[in-house]
Parts: C-alpha cells; structure tokens; sequence
C-alpha cells in the first residue's frame, strides 16, 4: 500500500485551461497526465476502455505518458465521462473509463460521447487492452499483450513477445511481430506481414487471412469459409498447417531443406512438384534435402488448394 | 431535416411502444403536434404496426419446445454438479446485482478516490497543454463519435448490456460453426465422436462456470476454434496415421 501511494504522489498533471469548442461539433477535453513509478518499474498495463480508441506506443523511458481525449455534446455530459487511472502494488496500472448514469441523469446516446485514450509507455510493459466498438493500436512494444475488441479494429506494428489478438468483427493487422501469436476474428480480415517467432495460431470464421513474410516455426491458420492467401518460410523440422472448412488456400513457400507437403481439397494444384495421390484422397510429395523435414498440411474440404515452393 | 425531427423520429419506435416515460414522451408527444412531417411519419409507422398485428399468428415448430426444455435441462445439470459453495456465490451475485450494486458501486468509488490521480484537463485547449512535452510527439486528434447501431442507447445502459451483447455474438458464431461440425461428425469414426464430444462438454463447462464477462468471451473463443479445427483438419489425422482416425 506504501508502494501505491508514493506511486499515485508522483503523478504529474498537465492542464490548462477550459476554452471554447473546436472543430467537432460538441465539446472537447484533453488531458495529459505522467505516472512515474518511484522506485518498482510498472510492468502491465491495463485498459479497459469501452467508449473509444486505444493507442499504445512503446518508448525508451519509464513513466507512463497518458493523454486522454474526451467529447460530448454538452459541458454537462462531458462531465459525465470518467476515466480512472488505478496503480496497483504488483506494477499493473489499470485505466478505464466509463459515464455516470442512472435515474438521476438525462438520457446521453451512447453515439454522442467518446474518450480516446493514447499511452506512451516503457517499452518492456505488457499491455492488456479491450474495447468495444474502438481501435486498439499497439506499437513498439517489447512484452507483447492481449488486445480485444468487440467490432473495433485491431492494429499491431513492431511488437515482440507473446502476443494475442481478438476481435468480433474488426480488421486485424499485424505487422513486424517479434514472438508467440495467437490471433482470432470472427465475422473480419486478418492481415499478417513480417510476423517471426515459435508460434502463429491464427483463425478467422468469416473472412480472410492474408500473410506474407511469415517465418513462424510453427504456423497454424484455420477459415470457416474465408481464402487464405499465405507466403512463408518454413525452417527446417517446421510445421505448416492450413486449413479451411469451405474457403480456398494459396500457399507459397520459402524452403530451407527437406519438406514433406500434403494437400487434400475438391481441386489441388502443388504446381510442378510431381504429387502422389493416396487412397484417402490426400495428394503428397517429400522434397529432398539435409536435415529435418517440415511438415506442410493443406486442407480445404470443399474449397481449392495451389501451393508452391519459391524462391 | 431539423435536428428535433431526428430525434423525434430515432425515438419514435419507442413511443410508440409506450416506452418513453416522463418528459422524454412528452418532448415527442409536443413535438408531433407540431410538425405535421413527422406526424405522417408517426402516423404511417403506427399504420403499419395495427398491420402486422393483424396478421396470423405464427405456430412455432414443433421441436421448438422440446429444444428450450433440453437446453434448461442441460442448463439444470450442469448447475445442479457444480459445488455448493460456487452455487452459493453464484446467488450471491445475483443479489448483489439485483440489490445492492449501486452501494457497492458508489463505495468502491470512494474507495478509489483516495488512490485515484486528480485528473486535471482542459477543453479544446490545443495550443495550452501545460509545457507538454513529455508527449508532445502523440499525434492524436480528438475524434468525433462514429455513429453505430447502439447510437441513440443511452450509453450507461448499452454499457452494461456489452458483456451480454459480445456474449451472445460470440454464441451465435459458435452455433454456427457447431452446426457444420453435426454434418462432419456423421463421417468421423466413434473414437472421433466420443473425443470431440467430451471435449465439447469441457468447453462448454468452462463457459458456465467463467468468472467473469471476459473469461467467458475466452471460452466462447476456445470453443469456436476448437470446433472450427475439428471440422476443418479432420482428415489431417487421416493423413498422418493412413487410416482412420
């Protein structure tokens, strides 16, 4: 508890002022707001922010650098929106927001009000962010982090570590990603580019899975119905897994030895490797080479498979 | 179109319902008394409800009943195996959010007032931010709100209906995925079945049993790529072992 409030005493405060309305029909507030640890590093950060955007980026310091964008349609329900900041003793810092509400209160549509939230924190702070219909955009960060939304988009450049993404309905993006990858949409795109490390557990239900640059030892995309369009690297005893209840696949591949590929579909194409059918109805080939072969499954069970080894 | 007839007309379901209590009745009541646009707006939405009212009722099916009966009952078995000690909290919590959540709302807010930062602000002071330098290099505008199909829900409420509302998207999508695997399963082998079925009741355990909203969307998330993979890869096994799975 001692922890918490020497912790909470070092916050600093930039304010100014209240002036007239901006560009946005409405009223808007900005707050800016430093939290800097005395002596514990902060090492997670929370935020649950269900009125709004997130935005995380990573830095080379060790405070917190918060600001806050508030808008309402009136002074009297901008007043109404609250944002909590909670220091906790185990390093986790926690923000949320939410509005004041009951029978006291007017009826404020929830259409009308929003807080956007931007942190910039210590590189090395896992970040642990959900929102509703808002973005979440998480970038230069090095402890990895969850990131949930219900229909907001979902952004990740330049993160390392184990990092796991969730969306009902909004885009995904991710890009330059440095670790585990657990990523999960619903009724969404989800776009991969540059995405290394032990593992990449991808799946979308209704949309489309796009990757390129990915040389995650272990990749595994799943669509209910969606194409998968991938072009990756496999390294040696890698495993490749690619799948699709109706959705078409189209997979190419960077080698660095032997491979084993197996494809199963109402239509295969591998392309010029020479595939021999089996009785199940899978198509295979074994290429050649030192080392440990990886393992390359291609599954659409009524859809298309191409597949081809590049260059 | 004036500002007061959207309004008006955004409300106008409601009132017509009878659900605008008070003045917010009243401001749509004043209000189609005035404007003769949104009177024969008023007028035609209502011609349609008396309408559809005069339709037929429509029979459910047959298996309607019998599905809701087995689902409370599978619901009922499931409560009835979990400890009693977890029954307990679980009524607990229920009258906690039936009676007393206000209080307790209102306490944990005091609470947390005396840990909370004084967060002081300004408005539409872009050029006054203090020395701001620690993040002056944030690029963030201040957005205005994205309209939404929640947008006329007064946000308190639609905040505390969210958790239900993602639940229930995410139940929906893994009814969906589910219904796909009761196709595939007819051509899985028994010991596909049992394994995928035990393993359904497990997930479908952790989802009743999560603590909290968020747990429960990852039970929801587990269970739709669990299902999702089963179907999608049954036949990977079938390539790995030569033979049935």
């Amino acid at each position: 508890m001692k922890s918490l409030v020497v912790l909470t005493m070092m916050c600093g405060v930039a304010g100014a002022d209240p002036v007239g309305s901006g560009s946005n029909a409405g009223v808007n507030e900005r707050a800016r707001l430093e939290v800097q640890p005395p002596g514990k590093a902060i090492k997670q950060l929370a935020i649950d922010n269900p009125l709004g955007d997130v935005r995380v980026e990573g830095y080379d310091g060790t405070a917190l650098q918060i600001e806050t964008h508030k808008h309402a349609p009136d002074a009297e329900s901008l007043n109404r929106l609250r944002i909590s900041l909670i220091p906790n003793t185990d390093g986790t810092v926690r923000i949320m927001t939410t509005a004041d509400g009951g029978p006291e209160y007017s009826s404020l549509a929830r259409g009308a009000v929003r807080i956007d939230v931007v942190v910039r924190a210590p590189r090395n702070v896992r970040i642990d962010a959900a929102a509703s219909s808002g973005a979440l955009e998480m970038m230069n960060m090095d402890a990895g982090g969850e990131l949930d939304t219900a229909s907001g988009a979902i952004t990740v450049h330049n993160v390392a570590g184990t990092l796991s993404t969730h969306t009902l309905s909004g885009a995904m993006t991710l890009a330059q990603v440095f670790g585990m990858v657990d990523a999960q949409a619903v009724t969404s795109d989800l776009q991969l580019d540059t995405i290394t490390g032990d593992r990449l557990v991808a799946s979308v239900s209704h949309g489309k899975i796009a990757g390129r640059r990915v040389r995650s030892r272990q990749i595994e995309l799943t669509t209910t119905d969606g194409t998968i369009v991938l072009e990756a690297e496999v390294a040696l005893n890698g495993k490749l897994v690619i799948s699709s209840i109706s959705g078409d696949l189209d997979v190419k591949v960077h080698r660095h030895g032997p491979a084993l590929v197996r494809a199963k579909a109402t239509k295969v194409d591998l392309g010029s490797l020479a595939a021999t059918p089996s009785a199940n109805g899978w198509m295979s080939v074994a290429v050649a080479g030192d080392g440990q072969p990886a393992a390359i499954d291609l599954q659409s069970r009524t859809g298309f498979v191409r597949f081809a080894f590049v260059q | 179109m004036a500002e007061l007839c959207t309004h008006v007309r955004e409300q106008l379901s409601s009132y017509l319902d009878g659900e605008l209590v008070g003045d917010r009745g009243t401001l749509v009541r004043t209000h189609l008394r005035e404007c003769a646009a949104c009177r024969a707006v008023s007028v035609d939405e209502a011609a349609l409800r008396d309408g559809l009212r005069t339709l037929p009722p429509l029979d459910p099916p047959a298996h309607l009943w019998a599905n809701v009966r087995a689902q409370l009952e599978a619901a009922e078995a499931v409560e009835a195996k979990r400890p009693s000690w977890r029954r307990l909290l679980a009524r607990a919590g229920d009258a906690f959010a039936r009676n007393l959540r206000p209080i307790a709302v209102g306490t944990a807010l005091a609470a947390a007032a005396v840990t909370l930062v004084a967060w002081r602000a300004h408005r539409d002071a872009a050029d006054g931010l203090g020395d701001g330098s620690a993040i002056a290099s944030v690029p963030a505008p201040i957005k205005a709100p994205v309209a939404t199909a929640t947008d006329t829900v007064d946000v308190t409420a639609d905040l505390a209906r969210e958790s239900a509302r993602v639940g229930s998207e995410y139940a929906t999508a893994a009814a969906e995925v589910l219904a796909l695997a009761t196709t595939a399963r007819a051509q899985w082998s028994d010991t596909k079945r049992a394994s995928f079925d035990a393993r359904l009741v497990e997930l479908r355990t952790a989802i009743a049993d999560a603590p909290d909203a968020r747990a429960t969307r990852r039970g929801w998330r587990s269970l739709i790529r669990y299902v999702q993979t089963s179907v999608a890869r049954d036949d990977l096994a079938l390539a790995d072992t030569g033979g049935t799975p």
